[in-house]
């Protein structure tokens, strides 16, 4: 694994303060309610499943982390400290990022230009703002090799050249090389072969392991149990399971989910 | 070679080469006459500056209908103010700022109103033209000579070494929006905006910002092209302009810009503007009948962008 990042040292991991704390949220889309009373915490440095079926609330769970949109009820704190305006970019601001299956890279542009979109490097000519090309080609080609993509990927081509593995890992770096504090993964491996799908879990891993908060929303309860610390299952906008993996096998997990969260399997208990 | 071949605007490239080499071989003497020449630079010049403001918005996969009433209304308003012994600076500072506020109006009303440009713009089309007619009750006349020779309209409508200035600036303003586009932050927004604004929201691209610049600068353009126009000519009329919104997308289209946003070059999109113009020049000096002109507009965007999209499919899938 030739992964680094650089000039990310193992930070210590500070257990006690949640690094985004959720208390009692609830959202609603008109009559419909996709979030009840949902609160949880989540730390530096360990690697969070977010799990349930279609509609239970996983999404809209992480669209309010991200400030897309606000909860109706309920608070969010981000390092301690409440957040009152939900705006994507006030969330870039504070050092997360969300990593999606569909969006995230515009095919049109070239690898370089993807990887420094909405931060672009700038040089000044005669005082006006170019954009830094050498920058971005030398500081891209670097990530894009450390990452362990293909040698022949030339930056100067267009993304739309890589494959969804490819495009996926270059997602990951390049949110783990700007310094962020909370990476989400949503179905990250969706589409990918065996092998690249195991390249992103690897790499889940190891930005966990640099002191990162990752998120991890999943269905795939077997990938997410081989590498979660903690697994919070959400159930028709409740939660209703978060606890440490270690305290439950994947049986029970198969059981939650499918019961829909009503009968906890035995042993597990249920937070 | 490779790269070449990629360029959307390599279908524009071989087609002004063609038109070139089968000109300057069919009828020389008209060809290479300096008042044939002129006269194809200036309305390169018009219809350039009205496309690379259009192309600006085709990036973004919207589209701008009103630029032909745009172009119309504050050209007239620029005569207008001429008229009535407003002083040419003054003149010019109003008529643009006309076109900058309905820049911004289109943008608001996509932006905030949520509407389809298609929509917005189309409503513009129709209501800008309605106001010439309805403030002009029909009638205008074209700045008047004394305007005309004032260094400020000179600069727009006047010619140095026999090149018409209009040409001049639309070689400098491409040569400008080209480095916008691809050498600067908001040129990269841009393009990230038509590639994918999902994608370039989500990495926090101001989008709506860009959206407006781009509207801006489609209606800046249009009043531009207006201003050039009337400084040069003395003659003008309320239909100015009319029709030239769709042949202002007709150039951006054959200059290889997609209409699904994203790809294309200014210097496509001023060839595509010299294309259209030589070669109504040369139909009406070969004895053509002009009405012929807007058929080849329709036969030449069908062959040009053709090419563009088989081309394009073979080289991106090797």
């Amino acid at each position: 694994m030739r992964t680094e990042i650089d000039g990310k040292t193992d930070q210590a991991i500070d257990s006690k303060k949640p690094l985004i704390s959720i208390k009692n949220v609830s959202l609603s889309y008109g009559n419909f309610q996709a979030l009840t009373d949902v609160s949880v915490d989540f730390y530096q440095g360990e690697l969070v499943g977010l799990v349930g079926d279609n509609g239970a609330g996983k999404t809209t769970l992480i669209r309010i982390i991200s400030g897309i949109i606000p909860p109706t009820y309920g608070e969010v704190y981000f390092d301690g400290e409440r957040i009152t305006k939900f705006h994507p970019k006030k969330a870039i601001d504070l050092g997360l990022e969300c990593i999606q299956q569909t969006i995230g890279i515009c095919d049109n542009l070239s690898v370089g230009r993807n990887y420094f979109l909405g931060r672009e490097p700038i040089k000044r000519i005669f005082g006006l703002p170019f954009l830094d090309k050498k920058k971005i080609r030398e500081t891209s080609a670097k990530v894009v090799h450390d990452f362990g993509l293909r040698d022949t990927v030339d930056v100067d081509d267009e993304i739309a050249l890589l494959s969804g593995g490819e495009k996926q890992t270059f997602k990951i770096a390049r949110a783990v090389t700007f310094r962020n504090r909370v990476i989400i993964m949503d179905e990250p491996t969706n589409h990918l072969s065996v092998r690249e799908r195991a390249h992103v879990n690897e790499l889940a891993v190891q930005l966990k392991r640099q002191g990162l908060l990752v998120i991890y929303i999943t269905h795939d309860i077997f990938q997410i149990h081989r590498i979660a610390d903690r697994i919070v299952i959400l159930e028709n906008g409740r939660k209703v399971t978060d606890v440490p993996r270690d305290a439950m096998n994947l049986e029970n997990l198969e059981e939650i989910i499918r019961d829909g969260g009503r009968a906890p399997a035995k042993g597990v208990k249920s937070a | 070679m490779r790269k070449l071949l990629r360029r959307t605007d390599i279908g524009i490239i071989i087609g002004c080469i063609f038109i070139f080499a089968l000109f300057s071989l069919w009828n020389p003497q008209q060809w290479f006459d300096w008042g044939t020449i002129s006269n194809i630079g200036q309305y390169t010049a018009i219809l350039g500056l009205l496309a690379i403001g259009q192309t600006f918005v085709i990036l973004i996969r919207e589209i701008d209908l009103s630029v032909g009433s745009v172009y119309g209304i504050v050209g007239i308003t620029f005569a207008g103010l001429e008229n009535s012994n407003i002083s040419v600076l003054l003149s010019f500072i109003l008529a643009m700022l006309l076109a900058l506020l309905i820049g911004l109006l289109n943008a608001a009303l996509v932006i905030r109103g949520k509407l389809s440009s298609m929509i917005v713009t189309l409503g513009g089309l129709f209501f800008y033209r309605g106001l010439v007619f309805v403030t002009t009750h029909g009638g205008v006349t074209g700045v008047p000579q004394s305007a005309r020779e004032n260094w400020l309209a000179q600069l727009f409508g006047g010619h140095w070494l026999r090149i018409e200035n209009g040409f001049l600036l639309l070689l400098l303003l491409g040569f400008l929006c080209a480095v916008t586009l691809y050498e600067t932050r908001f040129g990269n927004h841009l393009l990230a905006l038509g590639g994918d604004p999902a994608s370039a929201e989500s990495q926090g691209v101001p989008v709506n910002r860009v959206r407006t610049l781009a509207f801006c600068l489609c209606s800046v353009f249009a009043g531009l092209s207006a201003i050039v126009t009337l400084t040069n000519q003395p003659e003008t009329s309320v239909s100015l302009g009319t029709g030239m919104e769709l042949e202002s997308i007709a150039a951006v289209v054959v200059g290889g810009t997609l209409l699904t946003g994203g790809r294309g070059t200014i210097l496509g999109t001023i060839l595509g503007a010299f294309f259209f113009t030589a070669v109504r020049a040369q139909m009406i000096a070969l004895g053509a009948p002009p009405s012929w002109y807007i058929s080849f507009v329709g036969i030449a965007l069908l062959i040009v962008v053709t090419i563009n999209t088989l081309l394009s499919k073979r080289l991106r899938s090797a």
